[in-house]
């Protein structure tokens, strides 16, 4: 009776699950069916990339200086009990550039975004605007939802460029005042130990977050149900599937690039 | 003008419009009326093209709508306005841009789409109000400016639904006021959904009586009160005794 119940609950659960992804997937290709040809309302991409892009540099910026000063602040017992000042800057770049970078950044950025996008998206359905717009011959995919795909994709890379920018400054400070390791031998380890394509290979991961975050955050925000309670369960499953995909595409594009 | 040939809508289990059958002729005006729940909501989206039917058909002006593509609705649409039960502003638009949206959109002048809002507001009374946001209007005002940004395309059939729901009897009275003063302009055809019988009674020329996803009534509103079926004249009297399921 337990085993049937807990069966009958799994089952439930994986068809729920499977329907989201079929659902996520859907709108992917509309999406890629409304980019073809690429018929941008540059009104509401210019829009969505000073709401999306501008407003979040602050708190990645502190989240950056943090995570860099972070990395050194691991690697300080290492480098003093090695003797290996030189190698503080590749520990700490290395992190940053490839991995921790393109993560925290995507995590802060789904969490201030991703969230806002989706209950903006849910507010507009269940106050019936998305079908306001179809009444007007306008296709909400293409006018509501791609430049708001666009421009998250664009922004969360370059949210990553100055991210990684401020995480090396961080690092350098940091190291400066735990380490005492001066600036010019911090430099000299991240030019002689980084290679550009460490910075691509966190480029590279930012484009599939974004593009991650930007679909699940507009497909829970269209597929909201049940009023102002269902906005706010949508939010919570498009952080938590955000989530989940950016540690899933981080495992596959990490383990593919090796 | 509008055909609806046994048209029926499931969601999932629940059959929600069953064999509904239509004519609405050009000009004419049409109320929908029933108990909550009975499916109005969905039929008046169903004419706008906006939930596709499971079974019969749509046809507009002798063409076969039903299940058409978006791309392929859309000069329909362009011939319809629509005001939403919950009005459907558009948040992030001031009420000078709510109105002059479907205008924007199909490329008109700016000038012209200014001047045509000036005009729309003030025939809605609500001149003046151009630069405030949805969030900053009375319920009454924003079912006003959805009243606005639905005719101002001039279109050919005007879909009103809950046109004066949470409003009080005096402005209810001054909604329809509008809507006859419009219509008697435009000559557009018009399909309104309201709980409120008595007054929709006075704008429209007959009525459909939804109950359970089915028309128990078709006839003039004229008439409605004496419609022979026992659960049409309960609800329209509001008689607490009767065969209606609450």
């Amino acid at each position: 009776m337990i085993g049937e119940r807990a069966i009958n609950a799994v089952g439930t659960r994986a068809v729920a699950v499977s329907r989201e992804i079929g659902g996520i997937t859907i709108l992917f290709a509309q999406i890629l069916r409304a980019l073809l040809p690429p018929r941008l309302d540059g009104r509401e991409l210019v829009k969505n990339l000073h709401k999306m892009g501008n407003r979040s540099v602050p708190i990645v910026a502190l989240t950056a200086f943090f995570t860099g000063g972070l990395m050194v602040v691991q690697a300080a017992p290492f480098v003093q009990r090695l003797q290996a000042t030189s190698l503080a800057g590749w520990a700490a770049g290395y992190a940053v550039l490839r991995e921790v970078g393109p993560i925290l950044i995507a995590l802060m950025f789904s969490g201030r975004v991703g969230a806002n996008n989706t209950a903006e998206l849910g507010t507009m359905t269940v106050t019936e605007q998305l079908d306001g717009l179809r009444a007007l011959a306008i296709d909400p995919i293409r006018y509501l939802i791609v430049p708001r795909v666009v421009a998250m994709m664009v922004m969360l890379v370059c949210l990553t460029c100055i991210g990684d920018l401020i995480a090396l400054a961080g690092a350098m400070l940091v190291a400066k005042g735990v380490l005492d390791i001066e600036f010019g031998i911090m430099y000299a380890s991240f030019v002689e130990n980084l290679s550009p394509a460490d910075f691509l290979h966190g480029i590279y991961k930012s484009i599939a977050f974004g593009l991650s975050i930007a679909v699940t955050s507009c497909y829970f925000g269209v597929t909201v149900r049940g009023g102002a309670v269902g906005v706010g369960r949508a939010v919570n499953a498009a952080v938590v599937a955000a989530a989940v995909s950016i540690m899933l595409l981080d495992f596959f594009l990490t383990y593919l690039n090796v | 003008m509008i055909e609806l040939q046994d048209v029926g809508v499931r969601f999932a289990s629940r059959q929600v419009l069953d064999g509904v059958r239509l004519d609405v002729a050009r000009g004419a005006r049409l109320g929908i009326i029933g108990p909550a729940a009975s499916g109005k909501s969905v039929l008046i989206k169903v004419i706008a093209g906006l939930v596709a039917p499971s079974s019969g058909r749509l046809i507009i002006d002798g063409t076969d709508v039903t299940g058409l593509t978006e791309e392929r609705l859309a000069p329909v649409r362009a011939r319809i306005g629509m005001l939403f039960q919950n009005y459907a502003l558009y948040d992030f638009l001031t009420v000078e841009g709510n109105v002059g949206f479907p205008l924007v959109r199909r490329g008109e002048p700016a000038d012209q789409v200014a001047q045509r809002v000036r005009d729309r507001l003030r025939a809605v009374g609500l001149a003046g109000s151009e630069h405030k946001l949805p969030s900053q209007l009375s319920g009454g005002m924003k079912k006003r400016v959805g009243i606005a940004r639905a005719t101002i395309a001039a279109p050919e059939l005007v879909l009103y639904d809950e046109p004066t729901a949470g409003l009080d009897p005096v402005t209810t009275s001054k909604m329809y006021d509008l809507l006859r003063a419009d219509h008697e302009q435009s000559g557009a055809t018009a399909i309104a959904v309201s709980s409120d019988v008595a007054a929709l009674i006075g704008f429209v020329d007959t009525v459909i009586f939804l109950y359970q996803g089915r028309a128990h009534y078709q006839g003039p509103a004229a008439t409605v009160a004496d419609a022979p079926d026992p659960v049409v004249r309960q609800f329209v009297r509001g008689a607490l005794d009767g065969p209606l399921v609450g």
